[in-house]
């Protein structure tokens, strides 16, 4: 045997593991979910018979799918739009010599390390229409006469949610950009200060562009991540008002275990990695050409 | 053309006082180096010049204008950084404009600028690439262009060459004392390098723990340095420093170290502890009144540096590349009398002058 087979067969040896590791918590859920999608199954016996595409035709000849779809990009452009500003403006407070800067930069952590199930009961007796707090202050200030329903009506459904979906993930932002922050030198905006340059004008020219790559990074992840978001939405609206804040995840579970439609449930999972499969390509695509 | 002056500049940064009651009159159009070891309060001194930092106490001004006050951008002075800061996401045109931008300059005014500039500094075919396709030598002069460009009244350097290589420091070295010859503009200049400061600057402040101690030529510098931390700070190999006392001999005076005597013809007190500076080329080895002991001898192609052993101390001499010494060798030498220094106990200059000794 040739020295380089040698090698060739320990190599394929050292990343067997991984593969097959690989294959088994990626691979096969995948390709189970398409097979699934295929098939009219009933989701306690899970026994079914073969649709071929039926699965697929029905849901982009259905409203609700399309429907759904809007919920989604409408709660994950929301919240990602208010992560992004809150985070960014947050991490550069706190890159500043505040005097509890440590502590502050722990608190900020807060909302993303406590539980979803404790921070949507929290928020939900804050919303809640007869004793919650927001309407009392709001009463009380006289910025509205009757208290309002915050979860249980359109739009104020959705403005909850992407509220609460702020709330509880631009800490992730503030972490990813206060730490490419600190590695932005300081002569950078000395010569920007002395080139004429403005607080304003030094964090367009200086400290954006820096943040550039970290950004990418952030928008990518937390763009998949609320996209795909079933826990906070599910606890807090249930997808109501009726189904306007049920989004595509919501629409999975309803499908597989409420209409007992596993088949169903599967084809929307599917396109719904299409839809995000589009869009990170033309965002990489969009990234790329600047 | 500009002025620049401290006046009784000092700068504390909490309990740790980096510069202290700093008196400096820098003449227009002169290039002047701050030199001193790291810590010595030469870049404070600058940043606040540039208005990044503002004095604890004392008056900064431009041709007679008090800057304290001024942001950085309206002081009309560019700055280069030891980093050289270019903007890493612009190209080089874009950064060599920058500074034109933030001012208003329209842009067809600052492609001519730019053109011209790039084209003083041979960056013309770089103008395109990005700063980290750049050699550390085009950084540099990128970032003397984007100072350039604005045509400030005054030029700051901030230790610019530390980051190159011997061989390019030494040319661009050459091309800032070209560039200065042609722009005449003030520029100060921040070094640790007694080379740099020694060769490019029309002037040399030399600093030590936030205090000035010698603002002079070069030459002044070398040959009458005003104290201890002068003598030895500038020059290589240092000066040579001997410790002993003026004692009575004869009819005057002379300074005794061990089996060392030098006769002093003017100056001086008896019983007066004196420390004793001889450059390494005022030393002659091979004839004269004393001895010494070969320990080192470094051949380095165009001279010789030897260490000798006398009264007790190490001497460091130059000789001629051709010497033929050898370690252990025992050989007389002479030191160049109207050359010595001399440094009181707290390491001031003593205006002593000794007399050319014939043998003691």
């Amino acid at each position: 045997m040739l020295l380089s087979s040698q090698y060739a067969a320990l190599g394929v040896l050292l990343i067997a593991p991984t593969v097959l590791v690989f294959c088994a918590v990626i691979v096969y859920p995948l390709v189970s979910a398409i097979y699934l999608s295929l098939f009219s199954i009933y989701t306690p016996t899970l026994q079914g018979k073969w649709v071929g595409l039926d699965n697929y035709a029905k849901l982009l000849a259905s409203g609700e799918f399309w429907g759904a779809l809007r919920v989604t990009l409408v709660w994950t452009i929301g919240t990602l739009v208010l992560q992004l500003v809150f985070g960014i403006a947050l991490a550069l407070l706190l890159h500043q010599n505040l005097v509890f800067r440590s502590l502050a930069r722990g608190l900020i952590l807060f909302p993303y390390f406590v539980s979803t199930v404790v921070a949507v009961l929290v928020w939900r007796w804050l919303f809640n229409d007869l004793y919650g707090i927001l309407n009392h202050v709001l009463l009380a200030a006289g910025l509205i006469d009757m208290p309002l329903d915050w979860l249980g009506q359109m739009p104020n459904a959705m403005v909850s949610l992407i509220l609460v979906g702020a709330w509880k993930y631009f800490p992730f932002v503030v972490i990813t950009v206060l730490a490419r922050l600190q590695t932005i030198p300081d002569h950078l905006y000395e010569a920007a200060e002395m080139d004429g340059a403005g607080p304003v004008a030094r964090f367009f020219d200086v400290t954006l562009p820096q943040l550039r790559d970290v950004l990418l990074v952030v928008i990518l992840l937390r763009a998949i991540w609320d996209f795909k978001e079933f826990d906070l939405i599910w606890l807090m609206t249930g997808g109501g008002p009726v189904t306007s804040t049920q989004t595509l995840p919501l629409l999975v579970y309803r499908s597989a275990f409420g209409l007992n439609e596993m088949g169903g449930a599967s084809a929307v999972a599917v396109l719904m990695m299409l839809v995000m499969l589009v869009f990170m390509a033309l965002y990489i695509r969009a990234q790329r050409q600047e | 053309m500009a002025e620049v002056t401290f006046d009784k500049v000092r700068k504390a940064f909490g309990s740790a006082v980096a510069v202290r009651e700093l008196d400096l009159a820098i003449r227009s159009g002169e290039f002047v180096s701050l030199l001193g070891p790291s810590g010595c309060g030469k870049t404070t001194t600058l940043r606040m010049l540039a208005g990044l930092e503002t004095p604890t106490s004392g008056a900064i001004s431009i041709d007679g204008t008090v800057v304290n006050e001024l942001a950085p951008a309206k002081r009309d002075i560019a700055m280069v950084f030891q980093s050289y800061a270019l903007y890493p996401h612009m190209s080089v045109a874009q950064n060599i404009a920058y500074p034109l931008k933030k001012r208003g300059v329209s842009r067809a005014d600052r492609d001519v600028r730019v053109a011209a500039v790039a084209a003083t500094l041979q960056l013309g075919a770089l103008l395109d690439r990005k700063p980290r396709q750049l050699s550390g030598g085009q950084q540099q002069r990128v970032a003397l262009g984007r100072a350039l460009v604005r045509d400030p009244r005054v030029f700051l350097l901030d230790e610019p060459l530390s980051n190159l290589d011997a061989k390019l420091r030494a040319h661009m070295r050459a091309e800032l004392i070209e560039l200065h010859r042609r722009i005449g503009k003030t520029m100060v200049y921040v070094t640790h390098d007694q080379l740099e400061a020694m060769t490019m600057s029309d002037r040399i402040a030399v600093m030590h723990d936030g205090v000035l101690q010698q603002f002079g030529t070069p030459k002044e510098v070398y040959e009458t340095p005003a104290n201890l931390f002068v003598a030895s700070f500038i020059g290589s190999p240092g000066m040579n420093l001997v410790k002993g006392e003026l004692r009575a001999a004869g009819s005057g005076l002379a300074f005794v170290r061990g089996d060392l005597s030098l006769p002093v013809a003017n100056g001086g007190t008896a019983g007066a502890a004196v420390t004793l500076g001889v450059r390494p080329e005022d030393i002659t080895l091979g004839a004269g009144p004393f001895a010494c002991t070969i320990r080192v001898v470094e051949p380095t192609g165009h001279e010789t540096i030897v260490m000798a052993e006398a009264a007790g101390e190490t001497l460091v001499a130059r000789a001629a590349p051709d010497s033929q010494l050898v370690p252990g060798q025992v050989v007389p030498f002479a030191v160049r009398a109207q050359r010595l220094h001399a440094f009181d106990a707290d390491g001031r200059r003593l205006p002593l002058v000794f007399a050319q000794s014939n043998g003691a």
